[in-house]
């Protein structure tokens, strides 16, 4: 069983097809990056397989649990960091992963633990007393991950989660995220090739709602007949645009 | 309901770590207390205006300081819609009626220690201006101001559903001159009679203010006490059901 599986996946808007068929198949284990330019079909591909939106067609199951029908299994196997940082910016660091571990029902016991060894996973302890809206823009990132994983998810999906951060930042971010490789499933929405590069196993270059290439870097590379994941993706859209 | 206290623990802790809430919520009632009674000082007692009195103005500061609860409500619904905040909740076993109690719950705790403070104050107030005030009475009208809490809630909860944080505010503020000009908190609506008093019964507030009074007075009669409570329960009641349906339409269409 693939831990994560589409079928003929659509989304369709009033006048625009954000996401057109997708066949996606994710092993256990695997960092899968949807790579592509603002509006491919990352964002809105993640919501649905998160149960966020619901598809106009097809089929899509995590864990076995189907996105359509069996929306709270769903939810209870996946852990999400939206693209903006969804925090609770007047609780503190440590009052935030808490409250999530409430939502989710941990013991108080468990949830003292899984709260203390989310702040040292991710270095947290010098702001674990401080409010959220104080922190910058890489460490409420760090917090919004840390609270998507504190329930301890089969499936993390992250959205964009180095938009708008410093080189450093990012680089740390990438860091953490690495550590995290072969403990669950990843799904990391990117429009950075480096990034996807970096960290993924496998990649899917999204264009226009549709995957253009899916396979691991050498596979993509030499598909595109290019070397480097700029210069493949830049062949593969300008390939998919000709057409 | 684990799900629920969790959120409303959160909530709680957002509310009491504004300052502008404290400001809205119990600074200003307070204030409006003062100058009211001070005010009242000066009304010679041959124009037998009662309405400043301590015993009937406590009544209407009670219900003055909820209509700001609703701002807050709003306020709070509004901003984690347009942030990403509730994108994550809707991700995790939270159902619709867990964010209604969520929501609800923390300010049904602020009204009612708004009103016991307003109570509190009002009391010192008569002290001082030797007017006369019953303290079962102010805790009988805490106790009775609390459907008015959960209506003014709900219309905070609906209106942080249906609009933006730019609108919903703005929307409350005129909602709260309404509630303070018909709801006969600052004038007597019963004294001056006709076309106003009529409008002044269509809406809720009016009840409000005179329940709460009743209760101050310990007037318990159907006219004054019993009547009113039944139809601010019957507004909240509708209001409250309304805003849950608003809330859960809501959170479905941004899942659809």
């Amino acid at each position: 069983m693939y831990t994560i599986e589409t079928k003929g996946l659509v989304k369709r808007y009033k006048t625009k097809t954000a996401v057109n068929g997708l066949d996606l198949t994710v092993e256990e284990g695997e960092l899968f990056a949807l790579l592509g330019v603002n509006g491919a079909g990352k964002t809105t591909t993640i919501r649905m397989l998160a149960c966020l939106s619901a598809p106009t067609e097809g089929e899509g199951f995590v864990q076995g649990h189907s996105i359509l029908t069996d929306k709270s299994g769903v939810k209870t196997v996946i852990g999400i960091s939206p693209q903006d940082t969804a925090v609770a910016e007047k609780l503190t660091v440590r009052e935030n992963l808490a409250f999530i571990a409430k939502v989710f029902g941990l013991d108080s016991e468990r949830s003292k633990a899984r709260v203390t060894e989310m702040i040292n996973m991710f270095g947290l302890g010098e702001y674990e007393n401080v409010r959220a809206k104080t922190l910058s823009g890489g460490w409420k990132r760090k917090l919004s991950i840390a609270m998507a994983l504190l329930p301890e998810p089969k499936v993390l999906f992250l959205d964009e989660p180095t938009l708008g951060l410093d080189v450093l930042a990012r680089r740390e971010l990438w860091r953490a995220i690495k550590k995290l490789k072969g403990k669950m499933t990843i799904i990391l929405t990117t429009h950075y090739m480096e990034e996807a590069e970096e960290l993924s196993d496998r990649i899917a270059i999204m264009i226009d709602g549709s995957f253009a290439a899916v396979g691991t870097l050498s596979e993509i590379e030499e598909k595109a007949g290019a070397k480097g994941l700029e210069n493949a993706f830049v062949a593969i859209a300008e390939r998919g645009s000709e057409e | 309901m684990k799900k629920a206290i969790a959120f409303t623990e959160r909530n709680i802790k957002e509310l009491t770590r504004d300052p502008l809430s404290y400001i809205f919520c119990l600074g200003f009632p307070l204030i409006m207390l003062i100058i009211m009674s001070v005010i009242n000082e000066s009304i010679p007692p041959e124009a037998g205006m009662t309405l400043f009195q301590i015993g009937k103005l406590c009544g209407g500061i009670m219900i003055f300081g909820q209509t700001f609860i609703m701002l807050f409500t709003a306020l709070t619904v509004s901003q984690d819609r347009a942030g990403s905040f509730l994108v994550r909740m809707y991700a995790t076993p939270m159902v619709s009626a867990d964010f209604i109690a969520g929501y609800t719950l923390p300010l049904f705790i602020i009204a009612l220690a708004q009103g016991l403070i307003t109570a509190a104050a009002s009391f010192v107030i008569s002290l001082i201006s030797g007017g006369e005030f019953s303290i079962p009475g102010a805790l009988l009208a805490v106790a009775a101001s609390m459907p008015s809490a959960l209506m003014f809630t709900s219309i905070g909860i609906l209106f942080g559903t249906l609009f933006n944080e730019k609108a919903a505010p703005g929307l409350c503020s005129i909602v709260i001159s309404l509630g303070s000009f018909l709801g006969c908190i600052f004038f007597d609506a019963e004294a001056t009679g006709g076309i106003m008093l009529t409008i002044c019964k269509i809406f809720p507030f009016f009840y409000c203010s005179k329940c709460a009074r009743a209760a101050i007075a310990l007037d318990l009669s159907g006219e004054s006490f019993l009547i009113p409570l039944a139809i601010v329960s019957a507004w909240a009641a509708v209001l409250t059901g309304l805003a849950a349906l608003a809330f859960g339409s809501r959170m479905k269409a941004d899942l659809s």
